[in-house]
């Protein structure tokens, strides 16, 4: 496969999962803000603050919020380059280059997925049309997701979009985690129980479409040790970041099996951060949650750039 | 009035055709002069017929759904934003009976066969131009001559490797070549194209006709390109070159890289090293030895050639004439095929083969010639004038269809550069019915028809089908997809 090529799939596979948290985020939060329980999580202000930090998307971090404005610049918004349109726009774009290289099917549905966002009407979308848009991408992610797994022979291709997916959703998760947190921190203080018991690590697990499953395994109100437990370290919560780790792991060896034993390549990076990974407990966490979020987030963008310097730029 | 006639169980009237105009000075596809069904058309005709027109609007629909939904589209560009569109495509097929197709085939092979061996002979011994059969100066002034070819061999002797020749069939009912495509001739990908959505819509009407399968080919091409490898390899590597995704023939390009199952590569995917090409994949570095170019002859080796072309590999050429790589079609190829060169096709036929030439050639003035030019500046209005180095249909003028103050200045232009232009006489491109959106009825379109010819050492392929394109605005000679043209499914019968 050529080095150009691979880059794009894995920038399609990114930008597809990328478009999906994004849409999932803004559609929980807002949908659960409004009947949340205490009036600082049902503030306007609060729920659009979370969604800007979530995003990354570059505001004023003073001055009111307009929800308009807000919407707009994170969803349908064509001149901003980290909106969910334009991360569609730029899954597709990668997709076209490599269009040789994946089936028709999914050439399809990304580009079925592509006309809908593009044309998707700005006025309704900021009025009426949150739920609709977002939840309409999120299904089309998944849509895709089949094609991907369902229509591509599991090659070196396969392995390489995989890898991007896997990468992505690794990152948003914990950038959802991030947000979440400081949500909790926001709406309890620095009280105790009352962020242990926070309201928000039911939307946090709403968010990452985890919350069934999480009570079916605790069987108990989230807390903020059982719901980071359960979306960090929990090998089969599909949306945790063990599970996105090992994933990756899984893909980097199809891609480079031989290149494992060599401590300077992806495989070796990846490997050794798994393992730190796999052999932590929730306890290890506990008290410094911030930095330990911080630190996964730079881990994991140490893992992107290794992949991209041995693959896409040597 | 035939709306309260009986209808007679053998032919039922027919609602699809019921208000098709038909205009009996044109040669119609499927009306004979009288107004009769042709033969191979009946069949159909009675098929397509069990529709009403909001049936085959319904179709109609889907079929441009699919196209668009699939992205076989091309971008247009304006002031903001850019859209896309899909190529126009008329789900009324085209039909070739097997004998008619037989002679086009044979036709095509023996002209892509003869531009072969005068290619070669133009870059080696020039026999040709000291018989005097083409003029030294018609060679000399072309652009696409390229000094750089002479002597040089390509592998296994082919430089037209793949030609698009462009048939037209005249009111007298027989088919004229119109033009020899032989540097990167698009189209193919929407003959398969076309034929997978036709199959999708009117599923039914296959089982009726023996339609020979144009899906093959791609099989064929790669076939045929691995038997051009240069020498010393032995399972060659193919890939397909593009100039990228922002080209219009995009598409195209990665779709017959998918088929074909070789690497669709940029010019930055490339590089050469001690004259060997190779390509930068996940892997390293991987030998390349067939190249499917789809960029011009100027863009593909900025050291050789054009020196701002970022689309190119530098060091190309140097490989290319070390025989380290075989590049289709070869660098050269359109000093054949240019419009000057296109009326001394027969000539270099019956020069290399000793055969009479198997389709004709449509009359052609040079405005070279000090007659014919002449004759070319008084009859304007009766004739065809055309720059002879512009593909796309691009500064043809019609003469019938000019204001008086616009053949002055198509005479003004001959005047300044004579060499440039050729001029025929007016055709009568064949028509065929085509479902015309704005009215909801058929109506009768100009079509011509794009053959695919792959020459090999010592076998070719001709891809039984072609690209019958038709001009959609009423009236209009000119096919091109540029200039506002269709296509159409093409049937080629197995008997």
């Amino acid at each position: 496969m050529l080095a150009r090529v691979a880059d794009n799939l894995f920038w399609m596979g990114r930008y597809i999962e990328r478009a999906e948290h994004m849409a999932r985020f803004m559609n929980v939060n807002y949908f659960s803000s409004l009947d949340a329980p205490s009036s600082t999580s049902q503030s306007r202000e609060f729920v659009l603050r979370s969604m800007v930090n979530m995003t990354g998307l570059s505001m004023a971090s003073s001055g009111v919020l307009k929800e308009q404005d807000v919407l707009y610049r994170i969803g349908t918004d064509p001149g901003e380059s980290s909106s969910i349109v334009n991360s569609i726009k730029n899954a597709r774009g990668n997709a076209q280059s490599a269009r040789d290289l994946i089936s028709t099917e999914l050439y399809e549905s990304i580009n079925k997925f592509y006309h809908f966002a593009v044309d998707y009407p700005t006025g309704k979308f900021v009025r009426t049309g949150l739920f609709d848009f977002t939840t309409q991408v999120t299904e089309m992610t998944a849509i895709i997701r089949g094609k991907i797994r369902g229509t591509l022979l599991h090659d070196s291709i396969y392995a390489i979009i995989m890898l991007g997916v896997n990468l992505e959703r690794a990152l948003q998760i914990t950038r959802i985690i991030q947000a979440k947190y400081l949500d909790a921190l926001h709406a309890e203080g620095e009280q105790e129980e009352g962020f242990r018991y926070s309201y928000e690590w039911t939307t946090l697990l709403k968010c990452t479409e985890s919350y069934d499953m999480m009570r079916r395994l605790y069987k108990k109100q989230p807390t903020s040790t059982s719901t980071l437990e359960f979306l960090i370290l929990n090998p089969n919560c599909p949306r945790s970041v063990m599970n996105s780790l090992n994933q990756i792991y899984r893909h980097i060896s199809i891609l480079d099996p031989l290149r494992i034993r060599d401590k300077d390549s992806s495989a070796f990076l990846i490997g050794k951060i798994r393992a730190e990974y796999q052999f932590k407990s929730i306890e290890d966490i506990d008290n410094n949650h911030r930095e330990f979020i911080t630190e996964t987030l730079s881990s994991l963008s140490a893992i992107g750039s290794r992949i991209e310097g041995e693959f896409f730029y040597y | 009035m035939y709306l309260f006639t009986k209808p007679c169980p053998m032919q039922k009237r027919n609602t699809l055709f019921s208000s098709y105009p038909r205009d009996p000075g044109l040669f119609d596809e499927l009306f004979d002069q009288e107004g009769k069904v042709t033969k191979v058309y009946s069949k159909l005709f009675n098929l397509y017929g069990k529709n009403s027109i909001s049936d085959y609007l319904e179709l109609n629909n889907k079929a441009k759904a699919s196209f668009f939904n699939q992205g076989i589209t091309f971008q247009v560009y304006n002031e903001a934003t850019t859209r896309e569109k899909i190529f126009p495509f008329d789900l009324f097929p085209r039909i070739i009976g097997a004998e008619e197709w037989a002679h086009i085939e044979k036709g095509v092979v023996q002209r892509c066969r003869a531009l072969n061996l005068f290619l070669h002979d133009l870059y080696h011994e020039k026999e040709i131009l000291k018989a005097g059969v083409v003029p030294l100066e018609l060679i000399n002034s072309s652009e696409n001559y390229l000094e750089q070819m002479v002597g040089l061999d390509p592998p296994g002797g082919i430089y037209n490797h793949i030609s698009g020749t462009d048939i037209i069939r005249h009111k007298d009912g027989e088919f004229y070549v119109l033009e020899d495509n032989i540097r990167c001739p698009s189209g193919v990908s929407y003959v398969l194209s076309n034929r997978a959505a036709l199959k999708r819509a009117f599923f039914g009407v296959f089982n009726h006709y023996d339609v020979h399968t144009v899906t093959n080919y791609a099989e064929n091409l790669l076939d045929q390109l691995e038997r051009v490898k240069p020498g010393g390899v032995d399972v060659p590597t193919c890939v397909v070159l593009t100039p990228g995704m922002y080209n219009s023939a995009f598409y195209e390009h990665s779709y017959l890289a998918k088929t074909m199952g070789v690497e669709l590569v940029e010019g930055r995917d490339l590089y050469v090293e001690n004259d060997f090409v190779y390509m930068k994949t996940i892997m390293g570095p991987r030998r390349v030895d067939i190249l499917y170019r789809r960029i011009d002859d100027h863009f593909i080796d900025p050291l050789e050639f054009r020196q701002d072309s970022a689309l190119g590999v530098p060091g190309l050429f140097a490989a290319y004439k070390k025989g380290n790589i075989t590049i289709v079609n070869a660098p050269g190829t359109g000093v054949a095929d240019d419009k000057a060169v296109y009326t001394y096709v027969p000539d270099i036929i019956r020069f290399y083969l000793g055969e009479e030439p198997i389709l004709k050639n449509v009359q052609t003035y040079h405005c070279s010639r000090k007659e014919d030019l002449e004759y070319v500046l008084d009859n304007i209005r009766e004739l065809v004038v055309k720059p002879v180095d512009e593909a796309g249909g691009y500064g043809i003028s019609i003469g019938n269809c000019l204001t008086d103050t616009e053949v002055e200045e198509v005479r003004q232009s001959i005047r300044n550069a004579p060499r440039k232009y050729v001029a025929q006489p007016i055709l009568s491109l064949s028509v065929h019915p085509t479902f015309i959106e704005e009215s909801q009825s058929f109506e009768q379109r100009h079509i011509d028809l794009r053959t695919f010819t792959v020459l090999g050492p010592d076998s070719s392929y001709v891809l039984k089908g072609g690209l019958t394109r038709v001009a959609l605005r009423k009236g209009n000679l000119i096919v091109n997809s540029s200039q506002g043209g269709g296509s159409k499914d093409t049937w080629v019968l197995q008997k």
